[in-house]
């Protein structure tokens, strides 16, 4: 009961509760009470009227008058709750009776005061005139009184319970509504707030006491977790924005990468095909120009053989320059179809120790330039990742480099060595002595064909370094010079460490 | 003094039962003379002062001997002692409350109403016309019982009030006159 429920019917059941119980202990109380006063003053009343008939039959007992006595106990007939009385003489035999012949059965003997049995009050009064006992009346009433008492009370106190019941009702319904209603009003609001999220909502405030205080207190707490939820409200739909706009920014970047992207792939596919077309043109011009070059400078030399002894020194001359002409053009064209084969062939990766391949290509010059004065100075170098026959020519190239312009210089000196590492590359340099250049030519010169000497000075094809800036471009790395007119030239490579370099700087 | 009453019981007990026991008529008749003691008030100048005893007079031969004087032996009416005082003639006859007039003196009734008139003394008998020649209380015997006659404008004319309870417990004569 009182943990269900509504707290209407429990303040209601507390009032019930509280008054029915009041009410029956004051009834129980005035009952019990009235019951015993009730009782004493039965026995009194019973007593009084024994005195009167005592006293009226003081003279039949003295002069022993029955019919006399049993006339004075005839008057109980008035009195219905007398069931029987009788007379004792001063001897304590039974003197007279009443009702007449009746079947009661009556004490033998006369006993003293007065006590309640089960249904009957009996009594003793003693019947004496001027001090003198003359016998004992006795008297048995009936409890009927008391019953009739008992159930007039009874109804009583039912009837006045049943209406204090009703009084209370409809008094606690109409009290209780006072202390309900603003509790049962929170806890509509409550219930509103916490189901519908309405933090606009506010509790009726109904009196001035805790109660009108607690709603106070709940409705300035509801204004409170309104302002917080706009301002959360607000926050959220800011950094909504927020967020929405950072999308699009970010799909709107996404879009121009992916327009870069493509215009870049289909830039890149556009050069590769012109660089393919480039080189596949290139290359069938170096191949298809060797064979008519072939019959040029064999038909020259058959016509120097035929004509050997009618020649003039002039002609003899002439047909030395067509000769050599024709053989540079031969070497033009080799380098050229070098060039276009180190941008096409396949690349094969493998540790390559720098110190053997550069040893050999010295070797390889020495060889050929016999009577030149060249001062080597290579330090150990440690092995590196890359093609083996292009590192090669990397090296040929650079060296015979070092070695051509350093022609006029007595000795020559030609230094290779590492100069530590730039990231994960090693940088190799190859220094030399010789002509140098000036620096702001320092870009032109891994063009092909560009040169900053002339060829009387110094022959070459001019496409050497072209092809060496290829092969380490080809490998990830990159390649540069530096140097000063009349004091030498300074090439840097780089290239990718051996898994286990030794390093030595 | 409770002791005293229990005695006074016990002897009036003792009395009665041997009444009882045998229908001794005479030992009623004492014990009636002084029940009249009890039920009837005489006016307060027939006795010579507060303490006087309560005197009850037999005229004439005395029927009761011994017995009458048994039970008035000690006892106390309203502060006052009885005693018993024997009388032969009429003209003997002094201060007394209660007189028991021997039905031997029947044929004098008459004398000694006369020579009684007007004085508060609660005159007894038991002769059969006692009451209506002029006697207040006559005993009356009937199959074993003692029953009583009042005369009661005698008593009125007498000045001696008879209670009502006696006069229940008795059959009146001339109950309906008015003194």
């Amino acid at each position: 009961m009182f943990r269900h429920g509504s707290f209407t019917r429990k303040l209601m059941a507390v009032i019930l509760l509280t008054s029915g119980v009041v009410l029956l202990l004051t009834c129980g109380t005035f009952l019990v009470y009235d019951f015993v006063s009730f009782r004493s003053a039965l026995a009194r009343n019973l007593s009084t009227l024994a005195r009167v008939v005592a006293a009226n039959s003081t003279a039949a007992l003295a002069f022993d008058n029955r019919d006399d006595a049993a006339e004075v106990l005839s008057a109980f007939a008035a009195e219905p709750h007398i069931v029987a009385a009788a007379l004792y003489d001063a001897r304590g035999e039974l003197f007279a009776t009443y009702p007449a012949g009746s079947s009661v059965s009556f004490p033998a003997s006369p006993g003293v005061g007065h006590a309640f049995g089960r249904n009957e009050l009996v009594l003793y009064e003693a019947v004496s005139t001027n001090g003198r006992t003359l016998g004992t009346l006795y008297l048995q009433s009936d409890l009927g009184a008391l019953y009739e008492r008992y159930r007039l009370y009874g109804g009583t106190g039912v009837a006045v319970l049943v209406m204090s019941f009703l009084v209370a009702i409809g008094l606690s319904i109409r009290l209780q509504r006072h202390i309900s209603q603003p509790v049962l009003a929170l806890a509509r609001t409550a219930d509103v707030v916490s189901r519908e999220h309405d933090y606009s909502v506010r509790a009726e405030r109904f009196s001035d006491d805790e109660l009108g205080r607690l709603t106070d207190a709940f409705n300035g707490m509801l204004a409170h977790v309104q302002e917080q939820d706009r301002s959360l409200r607000e926050q959220a739909e800011q950094l909504r924005r927020e967020v929405a706009e950072r999308a699009r920014a970010e799909d709107e970047v996404r879009v121009l990468n992916a327009d870069l992207e493509r215009r870049v792939a289909e830039r890149t596919e556009a050069l590769k095909v012109a660089n393919t077309e480039l080189e596949s043109f290139s290359y069938s011009v170096s191949h298809d120009l060797r064979a008519p070059l072939r019959h040029v400078l064999g038909f020259v030399e058959m016509l120097q053989e035929e004509l050997r002894d009618s020649l003039t020194e002039r002609a003899s001359r002439y047909m030395n320059t067509i000769r050599s002409a024709g053989v540079e053009m031969g070497q033009l064209i080799d380098d050229l179809l070098a060039f276009s084969r180190m941008g096409r062939t396949e690349m094969q990766h493998r540790d390559v120790s720098l110190d053997e391949l550069i040893g050999e290509t010295i070797e390889r010059i020495e060889t050929s330039a016999k009577g030149r004065q060249i001062v080597w100075e290579v330090s150990p170098l440690p092995a590196v990742v890359a093609d083996r026959a292009m590192l090669r020519q990397v090296f040929a190239n650079l060296l015979d480099n070092a070695v051509k312009y350093t022609r006029g210089k007595d000795p020559a000196r030609i230094t290779v060595g590492c100069l530590g590492m730039e990231h994960d590359r090693l940088v190799i340099f190859v220094r030399d002595n010789g002509a140098g250049f000036e620096m702001r030519y320092a870009q032109k010169l891994f063009g092909v064909f560009q040169r900053l000497h002339r060829s009387e000075e110094f022959e070459g094809t001019g496409i050497g370094l072209a092809t060496v800036q290829r092969i380490i471009v080809r490998h990830g790395g990159r390649v540069w010079a530096e140097a000063a007119v009349g004091q030498g030239a300074c090439f840097y490579v780089t290239l990718l460490a051996a898994r286990v370099p030794e390093m030595t700087v | 003094m409770r002791a005293i009453a229990s005695l006074l019981i016990l002897l009036v007990g003792a009395s009665t039962v041997l009444a009882q026991r045998r229908f001794d008529e005479r030992a009623i008749k004492a014990t009636y003379l002084f029940n009249f003691a009890q039920f009837v008030d005489w006016p307060p100048a027939s006795f010579a002062d507060d303490h006087a005893p309560l005197v009850i007079g037999v005229l004439g031969d005395d029927p009761f001997g011994r017995v009458l004087d048994d039970v008035v032996a000690g006892e106390a009416i309203k502060g006052r002692p009885l005693s018993v005082v024997r009388f032969h003639r009429i003209e003997d006859v002094r201060a007394c409350q209660i007189l028991f007039i021997a039905s031997a003196s029947a044929p004098q009734f008459a004398a000694v109403f006369e020579a009684l008139h007007q004085r508060p003394i609660l005159t007894v008998g038991d002769a059969a016309d006692f009451a209506t020649a002029g006697g207040m209380v006559r005993f009356v015997t009937d199959q074993n019982r003692v029953r009583l006659q009042i005369n009661l404008p005698a008593t009125r004319a007498a000045g001696v009030v008879v209670s009502s309870r006696l006069l229940r417990a008795a059959d009146v004569l001339g109950a309906g006159e008015v003194p």
